[in-house]
């Protein structure tokens, strides 16, 4: 009866991997078809689209897209980090409602607050910050609770006593806060600001209200190219902003060492 | 010169109206080895905390060498503490655990390399630096963390309940090695704890805390022998406490009739009639036999054994003196032939010098 449970139990995670992944690998395949109809043969395969990903058309979106994503990790980052030290560990007063408005945005759906960024700016008679300012700041306002949840976590579980201790032994709170508290959240900091830059460099219902024309993101750029054509370049171009997300993820993972949060926070 | 290294004057706290500490007033001379001994919600850990600066008084003032302390912050009271989970910080090295307290202050590397290997080799854990705090035991990592606290040499140390997390037999071995490292230091500890064998073990003297108040301070001997009030004598060691109706002052002995009974006891202790209870150890009280009839100064009682629990080095057993009124005697096992059978009447002897009268 239990070797039955057992087998069930894994055929049900096999069977949620596949319906995750399947898709991804339907694109990679998609991705090496030999015609420009998007066909998978895997006996017949071509790298040839690949080349197309360094024209300026995919590399422009491509690098405006790191450069805003990274922008929002770092400002979100920095933000989400004091907003957390304020609230959690400073605990200023009305510390639950300010949480509770730095998470707010998170209960509206991304195209209403689309529509009501750019309806705020032409409002105020800002226009001219469409593109990269405007797409910088919503994606900080999509990022930031993310990025505030992960820091406040990490802060409600760091033991007081070691905050103590660190005091008990002369360190000053400048002392405190650069020796002992910011190494011992720096993991759930960085998973955070990684999840600020993935946010970013993937939205689409943001974005495609902010961005200027002829001056877009990387998958604004390719929803733009969805509307006339499907072709294995298509392909070629998610899967290569895949292998960057996941390069991504696994170079902030040696950096910061998230998995190391689930074993209690040391190198 | 103030010999004191810490005194506590009229000091009291509240915390959201809850008088915590009411009134304390304690002096710590130097070097000396001190306990607050009380169960936990005594104010015990609150005390420690306004020693350490982590809570203010809400009056009174705290004195480290006879220097007020309420507006000093806890960074620069330059005393060590030591916590019952270890504290470390796990993203250093132990070395560099040790050696946190000295960086803070600027002290040229060398000189820090020098106090990391003294202190690490002051609690035996020397060639153990460059390991990560999680690779050691628990009983190494408190180790760590005493040598951390000592390595810049505070005037005081407060331990919280450190061996509270080791299990019985490290616990032990580690009482001994603290009271020899203190003395090694010439350092003035003081140690709160809940566990008053540990505190017996160690201290040079013994504050015992109920309530937020001192309820009697002194050598862990005295205290054992002498307790003040049914708390003291119910919480130290253990002890048979029996309520007094009357108290008659005498020649040479206090009497002092036992409620609910017609027991007379004899003490040695000086009293007036206003006694309300007594206190006998265990211990003290003899099992007679026949032939052995005792002194005559001897209180006498005979009983019907009730109860016989094997303790290993001891046997308990529990006599039933009175209806209603039971006394706790133990025998030590080297002597089991004396322990008699379940039932069997007997008769116990208490010197007047071992009933203690407490004072409520």
């Amino acid at each position: 009866m239990n070797r039955v449970l057992t087998c069930l139990f894994w055929l049900a995670i096999a069977l949620v991997l596949t319906f995750i992944t399947l898709p991804l690998a339907v694109v990679v395949a998609a991705s090496l078809s030999p015609s420009s109809a998007v066909t998978f043969l895997p006996w017949e395969w071509t790298t040839v689209w690949y080349g197309d990903l360094l024209a300026d058309r995919w590399l422009q979106p491509f690098l405006l897209s790191v450069k805003i994503a990274t922008v929002v990790a770092g400002i979100s980052g920095v933000l989400g980090v004091l907003a957390a030290y304020a609230v959690v560990y400073e605990r200023i007063p009305g510390s639950t409602a300010i949480m509770a408005g730095l998470l707010s945005p998170l209960s509206v759906p991304q195209i209403v607050k689309g529509v009501a960024i750019v309806l705020f700016l032409s409002i105020i008679g800002l226009q001219g910050v469409l593109g990269t300012p405007a797409l910088i700041a919503a994606h900080v306002v999509l990022a930031l609770p993310f990025v505030t949840r992960m820091a406040a976590t990490s802060l409600a579980n760091f033991d007081g006593n070691l905050d103590r201790a660190a005091q008990s032994l002369g360190a000053t709170k400048r002392q405190r806060l650069q020796h002992i508290v910011l190494p011992m959240i720096k993991p759930g900091v960085l998973s955070g600001v990684t999840f600020a830059f993935i946010i970013s460099f993937n939205n689409i219902p943001l974005s495609v209200f902010l961005v200027r024309p002829g001056d877009t993101t990387l998958p604004i750029a390719v929803i733009n190219y969805l509307e006339y054509s499907l072709d294995p370049v298509m392909a070629a171009v998610n899967v290569a902003s895949m292998v960057f997300i996941l390069a991504v993820i696994f170079l902030f993972e040696k950096v910061g060492g998230f998995s190391a949060q689930l074993h209690g926070g040391s190198k | 010169m103030n010999s004191f290294d810490i005194e506590l004057v009229s000091v009291s706290k509240s915390f959201a109206g809850i008088p915590v500490v009411q009134d304390l007033n304690l002096q710590i001379p130097r070097g000396e080895f001190v306990s607050i001994l009380g169960p936990s919600g005594c104010g015990k850990t609150t005390t420690l905390n306004m020693i350490a600066g982590f809570n203010t008084p809400s009056a009174g003032d705290v004195r480290v060498r006879g220097k007020s302390q309420n507006r000093i912050p806890p960074e620069r009271r330059n005393l060590g503490l030591v916590f019952q989970n270890y504290a470390l910080f796990p993203h250093m090295t132990v070395a560099e655990n040790v050696g946190f307290g000295l960086r803070m202050r600027g002290t040229p590397k060398a000189e820090i390399g020098k106090a990391v290997d003294a202190a690490l080799r002051s609690v035996r854990l020397d060639g153990f630096g460059s390991r990560f705090p999680k690779a050691l035991s628990g009983g190494q990592q408190q180790r760590v963390a005493l040598a951390r606290a000592i390595a810049p040499k505070p005037s005081v140390l407060l331990l919280d309940e450190p061996l509270s997390n080791l299990d019985l037999k490290l616990r032990e071995a580690m009482r001994i090695e603290l009271k020899e490292i203190q003395e090694q230091l010439d350092m003035t500890f003081v140690y709160v704890t809940h566990d008053q064998e540990e505190a017996m073990a160690m201290s040079d003297r013994i504050v015992v805390m109920w309530q937020g108040a001192i309820a009697q301070q002194g050598q862990p001997g005295s205290i054992y022998r002498n307790p003040a009030t049914r708390f003291v004598a119910d919480f130290v060691g253990r002890s048979n406490i029996l309520s007094v109706r009357r108290s008659i002052p005498g020649p040479t002995f206090l009497e002092l009739c036992i409620d609910g009974t017609q027991i007379v006891l004899r003490s040695d202790c000086a009293g007036n009639n206003a006694v309300q209870s007594c206190c006998i150890r265990p211990e003290s009280i003899a099992l007679l036999n026949g032939s052995d009839s005792g002194t005559g100064l001897q209180n006498r009682l005979d009983g019907v054994v009730r109860r016989i629990v094997n303790l290993g080095a001891h046997v308990e057993l529990l006599v039933e003196v009175a209806t209603g009124l039971s006394l706790t005697v133990l025998v030590p096992s080297s002597r089991s032939s004396l322990v008699p059978e379940l039932a069997s009447t007997v008769t116990l002897g208490i010197d007047p010098q071992d009933v203690q009268v407490l004072s409520d």
